[in-house]
């Protein structure tokens, strides 16, 4: 008799588990696949910058202004800063319904060097896990000034693997960067270029990149020579779909008046933004 | 016929290879029951993707889940993955042992050293590198390499000397066959032969059509059965284009009827034909509880229960054993061949959808096709009756290997 009434017990106890488990792998089932549809339907492909060293987040404002000129449905734009202890502060935000936002990154620590180039690069990852996580995006195009390019290819190349089944990385610009930071030869290969070049199997190969070079005269933009914006094409020709390199001359060629140049502004609409309709002439 | 198969496997039972094997397996049964349970808590249990950790967000609000999984990491590690060294030491030691020779300590410990100098990896800058999938998954070469080093001990001890001295001369035969066989592993591993082994493999351009789904399911079965990793891993991966188109299809229609590759590993095999692990071993686990009246089956059975739920099978191999047991490989191929037909008919008819949504790893059984097409009542009942049905195809083999187990003459252990 007591054998039988454990028995009953023992058969009670596994049938709840059994209904409880398949109700809660029910609900996880439904959460889980409606996520994944919003994601794989989402219209949104932002376009995420990083300006260089010594420059905060607002960093892009004359630039997206200029972009906006004349649009029919303006860009909106979003700015994130993240702190030394790794805090992220919003300002701005993503109208409903753009499909094509700006999304601006700066760091509070902006300053020149490798090592910290490696530190922006993981302050980045934090900061697009948390867009991964508040935007249903499953592609998006990135765009770097100086420095903001070799955070970019760090991310790429270091973090990126963890979204790559969700979320593609299309487009990717990069003004003035100096992938070899102010050698004068490809000779002499700086540490973080033999690193990019290392690694350059992760980057994904579905990419497009542009890297543009500004020149004042035949060998710099004053700050960035022109061999050390080129040397991006031992990091990424081969590896990824399409790699273009474009030197720009004239006005506004020097390095920082790279992202206000006219012929750069003219660039980014034609090869980055891909939901970039003009007004209709009235 | 039952009776005929009953008189040739007591024949085949009583080998001493066969003996030799099961005595090997049952020492490695307790190591690798506690291994699986680890495996379970760390990939079930405490890891993002799993699916106890996902359903109720384990790894967010238990204290110390890192190091928790840290220490169950160490656990699996030192057991499961190091399965070659316990199996050469076991053989070694119930060669021997079987030959009513006094060196059977030795010869274990010969055993080890011997599968670790064919499993050393030359040419690591010096560091202390072992292959790992010899380690992991070299089972049935650990268990010849023990067996050989029983052999050779066995033949050439001397007598005349005492102790541990006896094994000089055997040890050095086998020290020198060793560095023979770590040698060719090494010429194996080379750049050049493993090209031109890739180069002669045959490579399947659609990995999805039915037949192939079926052939290669059971292949893995089969080599699973023979302790070697098969063609299909464990846990379905979700990132094969098939799977990723179907995922696709499916998002974007937002139904998963009509996806573009209905038969895949994923669909059939992943999903309905690996219930409990390979071969379906769930349905032998009930059957035991239903069928057996042998004591030892069914503590191995109610211990491995457990892992089995959350499909780790290793407990259940090792335990009945039904690795290099002829009897129950029958219904080890037979039950996942029918889940798999019955389900390809039912996804033919476009009864049910086909199983495309990711599953969390170690989902139980009927579960996964459940989850992978998103909550269809229709999938969980044919999940259910088709545990159903496999439970009857392990029955008559369940009690064929009771009988046997009486005519092998251990009958003290049987109860009522």
């Amino acid at each position: 008799m007591k054998r039988r009434t454990k028995l009953w017990l023992v058969t009670a106890i596994v049938a709840i588990m059994t209904v409880g488990l398949i109700f809660v792998s029910l609900q996880w089932s439904h959460k889980n696949v409606a996520a994944l549809t919003r994601r794989h339907n989402s219209q949104l492909s932002p376009v995420i910058m990083i300006p260089g060293s010594s420059a905060t987040e607002n960093r892009f404002d004359g630039l997206v202004k200029e972009l906006n000129k004349n649009q029919r449905n303006p860009h909106s734009l979003l700015k994130i800063r993240v702190t030394n202890k790794d805090k992220l502060q919003f300002s701005g935000r993503i109208r409903p319904g753009d499909k094509e936002p700006f999304i601006v990154v700066g760091f509070q620590n902006n300053r020149d060097g490798y090592s910290n180039i490696k530190q922006q690069a993981r302050q980045f990852n934090i900061a697009f896990k948390e867009l991964d996580k508040r935007f249903d995006f499953n592609n998006f195009k990135a765009f770097g000034h100086s420095n903001g390019g070799l955070i970019f290819t760090d991310f790429l190349e270091n973090y990126f693997a963890d979204y790559k089944d969700q979320i593609k990385i299309t487009k990717l610009m990069t003004i003035g960067s100096p992938f070899n930071f102010d050698e004068q030869s490809i000779q002499n290969k700086t540490q973080m270029l033999s690193d990019f070049i290392k690694n350059r199997k992760k980057l994904p190969t579905n990419l497009s990149v542009y890297s543009v070079a500004g020149t004042q005269n035949y060998t710099s933009d004053g700050i960035v020579p022109v061999v050390s914006v080129m040397a991006s094409r031992y990091v990424f020709q081969g590896q990824v779909k399409h790699f273009t390199t474009i030197t720009v001359s004239g006005t506004d060629a020097q390095h920082s008046d790279l992202p206000q140049n006219d012929q750069i502004v003219r660039l980014i609409k034609q090869y980055l933004l891909t939901h970039h309709k003009p007004r209709r002439p009235e | 016929m039952m009776n005929r198969l009953l008189a040739i496997s007591t024949r085949f039972y009583k080998s001493r290879v066969t003996r030799i094997v099961r005595d090997t397996l049952s020492i490695l049964f307790p190591i690798m029951l506690l291994g699986s349970f680890a495996e379970v808590l760390k990939f079930a249990f405490l890891s993002p993707s799993g699916f106890i950790a996902t359903l109720f967000s384990v790894t967010k609000w238990l204290p110390f889940v890192h190091p928790l999984s840290q220490l169950a990491g160490v656990i699996s590690r030192c057991t499961i993955d190091m399965i070659g060294i316990y199996g050469a030491y076991g053989a070694a030691y119930s060669t021997v042992k079987e030959y009513g020779k006094k060196s059977a300590a030795v010869a274990g410990a010969v055993g080890i050293l011997s599968f670790l100098m064919i499993s050393y990896q030359t040419g690591s800058r010096g560091r202390l590198v072992f292959n790992p999938t010899l380690m992991g998954q070299g089972l049935l070469i650990a268990l010849i390499v023990g067996y050989v080093c029983g052999r050779v001990i066995v033949t050439f001890e001397r007598n005349q000397l005492s102790g541990p001295y006896q094994v000089i001369r055997p040890l050095l035969i086998i020290l020198l066959l060793s560095v023979l066989a770590n040698l060719f592993i090494s010429f194996l591993r080379s750049p050049q032969v493993q090209t031109f082994i890739f180069s002669i493999t045959p490579h399947p351009v659609q990995g999805n059509a039915f037949p192939y789904v079926i052939g290669m399911g059971l292949l893995t079965d089969l080599l699973s059965w023979l302790a070697i990793g098969g063609p299909y891993t464990a846990s379905p991966t979700f990132t094969d284009p098939p799977a990723l188109a179907n995922l696709n299809h499916a998002l974007k229609a937002g139904t998963a009827y009509n996806a573009p590759f209905k038969y895949t590993a994923t669909t059939l095999f992943h999903s309905f034909a690996n219930f409990g692990g390979n071969g379906v071993i769930l349905a032998l686990i009930i059957a035991i509880f239903i069928f057996s009246k042998r004591k030892k089956f069914l503590t191995v059975a109610r211990w491995s229960t457990f892992p089995a739920i959350f499909n780790n099978n290793y407990a259940m191999m090792l335990g009945v054993p039904i690795l290099y047991n002829p009897i129950l490989l029958i219904p080890f191929l037979l039950a996942p061949l029918v889940n798999m037909c019955v389900v390809a008919l039912f996804l033919a008819l476009n009864w049910i959808p086909a199983a495309v949504y990711p599953v969390p790893s170690g989902t139980p059984g009927p579960l996964i096709g459940f989850i992978g097409t998103n909550g269809n009542w229709l999938v969980l009942v044919l999940g259910i009756v088709l545990i159903a049905i496999d439970v009857l195809l392990y029955a008559p083999f369940v009690k064929l290997y009771d009988r046997l187990n009486e005519n092998a003459g251990d009958k003290h252990e049987t109860t009522d």
